[in-house]
């Protein structure tokens, strides 16, 4: 929907420290990361409070991503500070204006946030005292889908400034965008499927570590389950989510030749070849090399999806008929300083894991 | 300016939300960083001395730094995010666009602050005790270097330096209040350090509680002596107009005063119950430790309201006010209209019959003030008539053209009645627009100027 010109904020006019194209590539492969960490966290948390509700015997997964959520939550957010830096670079007048006409939400979603990590903490205590907590972990499952959720609703604000009149007259009017439940389900069944996949190598890992061969068969044939239901849908999903776009993007997209139908075709194929190979998995413990294909599958097609999703960005913005670039006055001095800076403390970071993985006892 | 506006920040202040939100994560960063180096220490000095006491202190209080720094530190950091983005997203893309690479910078150093504080945790026991303490040791050089980064750019918006001439970062960066500040800071992480894990140390009994209070009254007491000699530098490093504000030469603004005065006899208050605790360390019970912890939340929750004060009228001193207006296209706007600028204000008013003068207290006011909570507009101006608020608005007018002036020429600064408040900016319609609806305001008998 083409925006009411007169609603976009003004560019700002100090220059951006970079050239866009930069700004770009940053945001793109730091969004990787922190969605990565993201969907371990999402999707281990709702396969733990399902295994939790399933009984004793799936215990181990519960066990499995509460323990990993202690510091997979930490990482989420510390990843997700990254490209949120580069997205303001780029986009801060449309960002800063999703966000304020869902401030309630946006700002109440660190409230949920940190309930949720704190909560972890406890779902965490009470499993290490040999309990469960199936009614706890559904609540955090619920709280970190309710983030999900305001994630999806202000990135489909930011980007249709068009929507910008009716949100600010109530905030949920961005639910009934067409293209919010298939994006939101998108976002969730991704989270359920590389957890499944590391589920399931966290049962072979198991069960080639000499522990109890039964347990781990479970947990792997969960995982496996979980990512096979969740890549079929996904297949749904994402067709729902492609035809829900609007008319000017979808034409876009597909007038964009290899440059997006490439990547997004290549991300289909990936499912597809992701569903067959799950479909043919009858015991993962037996097959630890296609379990492994599995997780390189899910990893290379969120890797894809995410480019397509920055393509799709630019696409709908370019749709609003809003106009006009940022002048760039390059920091080059500073960049090289981020840069030494970030291979430093990323070199350090990698030495204190590998130096404490070695010397455990 | 021209971005939406959020009815919360209207109704209870949008200082107030960034207050808050601050205020709880600069006492916990804070903590993180001053803890990340003492427990580096005690733990150096358990393992030299072999001292089993010192070692359990270093254990007890990396759970507390874990789930505070890690948790709490993470989420609140990111928070002053959303919170300046929503009530103030001029400066907040103002910030960006100039120090961008700054806050990577930080981020860099943030990332292995929280790989360091995971793995140490979580290999209590299980790693060689050289190994554990590379990893605590990394921790508190990370934990300081994103102190060092923030400092930069926090200092610089209340004391932009020659940035405004060469806008040059590095010039923005190294501005006049940054090693004041920095040093202020370090010492106030050290105190913190001190006052919170003094609860872990008080769990030991005999000899051994002794010796790990009077450790860290140690830590107390330093950091006092170091924040109070990094607040008297930072102090004479402000611009003058700002220092004789401290110094209660605006009555007006005794506030100012009177939470300087509040952040210092605290500061003093810790600093005399530290070497006590030095000297005689059964003075540390539970109780005053929690005074000496309450004493250091005032103290450094007053200097960061002092700071954050000194800074009005501006949000980046000299450069733009809090309102979000550019000092430099104070002109414009008083020719063109801030109407014709300020886009959602003014949509605002038409979509709900509202006035024009409202529109413009939206654009320009709310920003700072509320219509009967914080900063109450209504209280504000209650005593003066429709006259007396166009003329003050006018003087306000050429305050904003002194203070680019100022910034363009080199010329002598206003001097405000009000010198906390953004100048007025604007037509002479919205100059009359404005005043009618803060008469409007007022109880009925004075919305009658001709009554008198």
């Amino acid at each position: 929907m083409p925006a009411s010109p007169l609603l976009v904020p003004a560019l700002d006019p100090a220059p951006i420290p970079g050239p866009a194209w930069l700004f770009h590539v940053l945001w793109v492969a730091m969004f990787v990361i922190h969605l990565l960490f993201v969907n371990t966290v999402l999707g281990g948390t709702l396969l733990a409070a399902a295994a939790s509700f399933a009984g004793k015997r799936l215990r181990p997964a519960a066990v499995l991503f509460v323990e990993m959520n202690s510091w997979t939550i930490s990482l989420a957010i510390t990843f997700g500070i990254a490209p949120l830096l580069f997205l303001q670079v780029l986009y801060g007048r449309f960002f800063y204006s999703a966000t304020i006409l869902v401030a309630r939400g946006w700002l109440g979603m660190l409230v949920l946030l940190t309930v949720a990590y704190y909560l972890n903490y406890a779902v965490k205590a009470r499993l290490r005292g040999g309990g469960d907590a199936p009614a706890l972990l559904a609540v955090e499952a619920l709280l970190f889908l309710t983030i999900a959720a305001i994630q999806v609703a202000v990135h489909l604000l930011s980007v249709q400034p068009g929507l910008w009149d009716a949100a600010s007259r109530s905030g949920f009017a961005i639910l009934f965008d067409p293209s919010f439940a298939p994006r939101f389900l998108h976002f969730v069944l991704a989270a359920v499927s590389l957890a499944g996949a590391l589920a399931m190598r966290q049962g072979i890992r198991a069960a080639e570590a000499g522990r109890d061969r039964t347990a781990a068969d479970l947990l792997a044939r969960f995982g496996q389950k979980a990512a096979l239901l969740a890549t079929f849908l996904q297949l749904v999903d994402g067709l729902w989510l492609l035809l829900s776009l609007p008319r000017p993007v979808l034409l876009g997209f597909m007038k964009g030749g290899g440059k997006t139908m490439g990547p997004l075709t290549l991300a289909i194929l990936l499912g597809l070849g992701l569903l067959v190979l799950l479909a043919q998995l009858s015991d993962p413990l037996s097959a630890p090399k296609k379990t492994r294909h599995v997780t390189e599958l899910i990893l290379g097609a969120i890797l894809l999806m995410v480019v397509t999703r920055h393509q799709v960005r630019g696409l709908y913005l370019a749709a609003s008929g809003v106009t006009g670039l940022p002048v760039e006055a390059p920091q080059w001095g500073m960049f090289l300083a981020f840069l030494g800076t970030f291979v430093l403390c990323a070199a350090l970071a990698v030495y204190a894991c590998v130096r404490a993985w070695k010397d455990r006892g | 300016m021209d971005f939406p506006s959020w009815d919360l920040v209207a109704t209870l202040g949008g200082g107030v939300l960034v207050g808050v939100v601050a205020i709880l994560h600069v006492l916990v960063s804070h903590f993180a960083i001053g803890g990340g180096l003492a427990i580096a220490v005690i733990e150096t000095l358990s393992v030299r001395r072999g001292d089993g006491a010192l070692r359990e202190l270093a254990k007890r209080s990396s759970k507390i730094l874990i789930l505070v720094s890690t948790v709490f530190g993470a989420i609140s950091g990111v928070g002053i995010w959303v919170t300046i983005g929503l009530v103030a997203p001029a400066a907040t893309s103002a910030l960006i666009h100039t120090f961008v690479w700054a806050w990577a910078i930080e981020w860099a150093f943030f990332l292995l602050e929280i790989v360091t504080a995971l793995a140490y945790f979580a290999t209590w026991d299980r790693v060689s005790k050289r190994t554990h303490l590379v990893l605590i040791w990394l921790y508190a050089f990370s934990a300081f270097m994103s102190l060092v980064v923030i400092q930069g750019i926090l200092s610089f918006m209340l004391t932009p330096g020659r940035w405004l001439a060469t806008y040059s970062v590095v010039d923005g960066f190294f501005n006049p209040t940054f090693l004041p500040g920095l040093v202020y800071r370090t010492g106030i992480c050290l105190l913190l350090a001190g006052a919170y894990l003094t609860f872990a140390a008080l769990r030991e009994k005999g000899a051994a509680r002794a010796r790990l209070v009077r450790l860290l009254a140690g830590f107390e007491a330093g950091g006092a002596l170091l924040a109070y000699a990094g607040y008297r530098w930072w102090e004479t490093a402000l611009p003058g107009q700002v220092k004789e504000l401290f110094a209660g030469a605006q009555p007006l603004l005794a506030t100012l005063h009177t939470t300087r005065s509040v952040s210092l006899r605290a500061l003093a208050f810790v600093l005399v119950v530290a070497v006590a605790s030095l000297l005689v360390p059964r003075v540390k019970s539970t109780p005053v430790a929690v005074v000496v912890l309450l004493a250091a939340f005032l103290s450094f929750g007053s200097a960061e309201r002092l700071r954050e004060g000194a800074r009005k009228p501006f949000v980046i001193r000299d450069y733009m006010f809090s309102n979000g207006i550019l000092v430099t296209e104070v002109p414009k706007l008083n020719s063109a209209g801030i109407l014709a600028r300020a886009r959602w204000a003014a949509r605002e008013t038409e979509a709900s019959g509202k006035s024009r003068g409202e529109a413009v207290y939206r654009a320009e006011c709310s920003a700072c003030h509320t219509l009967d909570g914080y900063q109450s507009i209504r209280a504000v101006t209650g005593a003066m008539d429709r006259d007396m608020l166009t003329s003050f608005l006018d003087e306000s007018r050429k305050d904003g053209e002194a203070w680019r002036a100022r910034l363009v020429r080199g010329a002598a600064p206003p001097n405000p009645g009000y010198p906390s408040m953004a100048p007025f900016v604007g037509t002479d319609g919205e100059r009359d627009a404005l005043a009618a609806f803060l008469v409007s305001l007022q109880p009925s008998p004075a919305k009658e100027p001709n009554a008198r």
